[in-house]
Parts: C-alpha cells; structure tokens; sequence
C-alpha cells in the first residue's frame, strides 16, 4: 500500500481556485470529448463526420426549444433532468482530474461518487417508466438489468484501487497513483482491465449500448431519454458527457498518471502541464475507444452478463492477488 | 518526475491468464483457437524472456520451436482437419457449468494457485528462482484448462483445454528448472503435435460413428 499525505500547503487560496476552476474544466469540456469520439467514430466509418463541437450547438438548440411534456407525465418526469444535473456536475466536485486536488474531498470519497452516479440513474430510471411509454419500459427493465451486474464489478474495482493507493480519498488517491507512477503490478493490471469494461458499461458505449441510434429495438439509454425535449434533454445529454469525462479521467489519473505532479503544492507550469498531460490522454484514450467500437457490433443482451461477469472475475482476481 | 521501467514479467503473465480467460468466455472453435494462439505467442514470448534471464541458449531455441508448433503449426493443423465437421458441433451451446459460472470458477482457480505458490515456494528453498512469477501463472493454466476439459461437453474444445494444460507444464517446467536439456523439449512439442494428431484422428472417428461431438450423447447406448 501506497501513503499519501494530503495535508495542504500554505497556499490554500490558489489550491482552492484552481479545485474551482478544474470543475469548471470539466463542465465545459465534457460536450467536446462526445464531440471528439463520434467525429473519429465517423472517419472511421469513412463518413465525413459532424464538427467536433456539434455537441455544443446541439445543446444550445435544446436549451432555447420548448419541452413538450406527455400529460400522464409526473412531477418526476419533470424533476428528474435537474437532479441528474446536480448529482452528476456535485460527483465532478469531488473527482480531481486536471490537478490532483478537488476542492470538497474532505467531504466525500469514492464511494459517494459512485452514490451521485446510481442516484442520476435511479431518477433517469423513474422516468423512463413515469410517462408509460412502451420503449421507456423496455429501456428500464435493460438498464437495470445491466447496472445490477455492473455495480459489484465498480465496486470490486474500487477496492483494488482502494487497497492499492490507500483510503478512498480521491484527492489522496489520485496523489498516491502521481506519486507511484504507472504501477505495474497483477493486481492493478486486472484492476485495470475491469475498470475499463465497467467504464464502457456506464457510459452506454458499443459491446453493452449503441449511443448513436434512436428508434431501435437494441437501445437502452436511449430508449429511457426517448419522451424528453428541450431543455431536459440537454441538461440529461450534458449530464452524460460529464459522467463520460469522469470515468475516462479517472481512469487516466489512475492507471496512467504520467506528467501529473504529485500534489497540489506543485508551481503553476508543472500544474498547467499535468493538466494538458490530462488533456490528451483523455482524448486518446477516447480515440482508442472509438476505434474499439468500430471493430465491435453490439452483443446479444442476454450474453452481457459474460461481459459482466469478465469484469467481476477480473477485480475479484486483481484483489485476490493483491493479498498473495 | 520519471517514467518507470514497465514490469515485462507482471504484463506478460497478465496477458497469459487473459488469453486463458479468452477460451473460457468464448463460445466458437475459431475463438478457442485465436485465444490459444494469443496464449502461445505470449507463452514463446514469457520463455524468451526466462533464457534472457538465466542466460541458457537452449531455452531460447525452445522459444522459437514453441512459436512455431504452437502458435502456427497447432492451430492450422487443427483448422485443417475440423473442416468436415459440421459447424454445430464447433460452438458451445450448452456446457455443463454454465459460461458465467465458469470464469468466476476460473478466477478462484488462479486465486487458488497463487495461494499454493505462495505456500509451497518459501518451503521448497526456491526464493531466489529467477522467474518465479511465472510459477503462479503455470499453476493456473494447469487448473483451468483441466476445468475446461471436464465441465464441457464439445470434444474440440477438451482439446483445446488439453492444449491449455500443456502449456501450463511447458511454462512450469522451464521456469522451476530454468531449462531442462533441448533434446527433452524438442521430444515434449513432438509429443503434442502427434497427441494432437490422434485426438483429431479421434474426433473424426467420432464425427463419423456417432454424428457428433457432443460427449454428453457418447453415454447412450447406440440401439436404443
């Protein structure tokens, strides 16, 4: 086990307004990492490809569109965009991923993130079935079919990563991996390899949920977002691009803190290039899984669970080996 | 600020159990073998990697000749002679433990032989081994493969198994005894390619007799 200290510097002020502005970071970035992945998706597929801030554009044409909202809706289906918003934009406070402080860990650790993300998905949930609509239905029996499974791998993968950096402070956990380097170890490897499953499960991507079809059988995501417009949909699609640039961030300043200073304390250049360092490995890391989407079709629903069960097996041996 | 050395051991044993994990989790003959394929390059690749660090020749040569007859000559072999079969009997589809059931088993195999490693090496004297991460690995091979040959019901994918196990030895073999003379292994890789042979001169046999491969059927008597 590594031990990291996260006591601070004297330097509180600075630290705090680079934590605010990390959030800030990540709120504006998330739309240009969905923009990036589907413009490789499409050279991949040797289609031209919309500009890698469509995302952008498409969110300000929601925002400024009325909602429509079917009459059998309840106040959930109203409510539910607005605390996907906050849960998901409250577990980006708590998730360092430009520098290797955020500015609320003391209140909260890994574990409270994963809470925000289930509680977004409960609500999403509730409202996929409020308005009764048949795809919604079909969409939520799917979702929670999949984030059963996926739950104990998250949570298996979280304790090889716990068990590795030590504690669950992710401020101090991110610091320890800064601080280690690139671990190369059994245990983190397979830590790794479940990691990654679950973060395509989570964030819909190809084996498990196809993000790019409306109106087809195989959705799920999708299908429970189906009776949204306007600003809800935005506020839902933003809250999915967030969530997308966590996991792929955390995964990054986890498994491959390369050019990440060790702590906060670091002078603002060395800070400014963990930062950039972030930046781009994010963005080929979502090439890599862009160019992994291409290659695979979506699976048959009832053979998730062996993908699932792939990234249980996995975190359970990482664990395992941990201990030997 | 400085990049580690990357640990070429811990990666390449990685890579062997998740190829293994690969025949496990797959359904089809074809995934089988690119599995076992994967699992023998990295296999030829771990063994370089003994020679490079003992330092004895012959381990290098077994490198090469694992390569060749296991990464290219087995599988083609075993492309080869499957040709005729009927491609129901090259899938799965109902095994006796169930595909999920498996790989959970399969993970507590490899915990499983971590824990004996880690009991049976300081009690054998043999700390300073020079590979003795790959001991754990071997074990595991070993488990699963033979896991794989009693809980499945198609007989082309007990050879594979069978083929899983053997590497398992080969790596066992050549990390306790850092290389045991060329001549022996040069006997043990013939030995696999004629076990293959004859296992598929089996399999036809069986192909033509019963019209299956599925085991399970082989228990019935055949005028009923």
């Amino acid at each position: 086990m590594i031990a990291y200290d996260i006591t601070l510097g004297a330097d509180a002020v600075k630290i705090t307004v680079i934590g605010i502005l990390q959030a800030a970071g990540i709120f504006a970035l998330a739309p240009l990492l969905t923009g990036v992945m589907r413009k490789v998706k499409a050279k991949r597929q040797k289609r031209v490809g919309a500009s890698v801030i469509q995302p952008y554009y498409d969110l300000l044409k929601l925002l400024k569109k009325d909602e429509v909202v079917s009459e059998h809706a309840s106040w959930v289906f109203q409510w539910t965009p607005w605390i996907v918003a906050a849960s998901t934009m409250s577990a980006a406070l708590f998730i360092p991923i430009f520098v290797p402080f955020s500015p609320v860990s003391s209140a909260g650790d890994i574990l409270v993130v994963l809470g925000l993300f289930a509680l977004a998905r409960f609500f999403v949930m509730l409202a996929g079935i409020d308005t009764a609509s048949a795809f919604g239905g079909i969409g939520v029996s799917r979702e929670m079919m999949m984030s059963s499974l996926a739950e104990p791998g998250l949570f298996l993968t979280v304790f090889v990563i716990s068990l590795t950096f030590g504690g669950t402070n992710l401020t101090s956990l991110v610091g320890a991996a800064a601080q280690s380097g690139v671990v190369i170890a059994p245990s983190v490897l397979f830590g790794f390899i479940a990691f990654f499953i679950i973060t395509l499960a989570e964030t819909g991507r190809l084996p498990f949920d196809n993000p790019a079809t409306h109106l087809e059988l195989t959705m799920v995501h999708e299908a429970m977002v189906l009776e949204y417009s306007g600003r809800g949909l935005a506020l839902i699609q933003w809250s999915q691009s967030i969530k997308q640039l966590l996991l792929l961030g955390l995964m990054v300043d986890l498994f491959l803190p390369i050019g990440m200073p060790a702590s906060a304390d670091a002078s603002l250049a060395l800070l400014g290039f963990g930062a950039a360092a972030v930046v781009v490995k994010v963005v080929l890391l979502a090439v890599v899984i862009s160019y992994l989407e291409t290659r695979v079709a979506k699976w048959r629903l009832f053979r998730l669970p062996d993908l699932f069960t792939m990234a249980i097996a996995s975190a359970m041996v990482g664990m395992i080996v941990f201990y030997l | 600020m400085q990049i580690p050395q990357p640990d070429i051991v811990a990666l390449s044993s990685v890579a062997l159990l998740v190829s293994t994990f690969g025949v496990v989790v797959r359904r089809s003959f074809a995934g089988w073998l690119s599995a076992y394929r994967y699992q023998s390059i990295v296999l030829a690749g771990s063994t370089g990697l003994i020679a490079y660090a003992t330092g004895v020749w012959e381990i290098y040569a077994a490198a090469v000749l694992t390569l060749l007859v296991k990464a290219i000559v087995i599988p083609r072999l075993l492309v080869r002679v499957t040709e005729g079969v009927n491609d129901e009997f090259k899938i799965e589809a109902n095994p006796y433990v169930s595909i999920r059931l498996s790989v959970l088993i399969s993970a507590l195999l490899v915990a499983l032989s971590y824990a004996l490693v880690q009991e049976i090496l300081p009690s054998a004297g043999l700390d300073g081994l020079a590979a003795a991460a790959y001991l754990p690995v071997s074990l595991s091979l070993f488990f699963i493969g033979l896991f794989v040959m009693v809980s499945r019901r198609m007989a082309l994918n007990q050879v594979v198994g069978l083929l899983i196990i053997e590497n398992g030895l080969f790596l066992f073999t050549t990390a306790l005894t850092n290389g045991v003379s060329l001549i022996i292994e040069v006997g043990i890789l013939a030995d696999i390619l004629v076990g293959v042979m004859i296992s598929s001169l089996l399999l036809l046999r069986m192909n033509q007799t019963f019209d299956t491969l599925d085991i399970g059927r082989l228990e019935k008597l055949k005028d009923d």
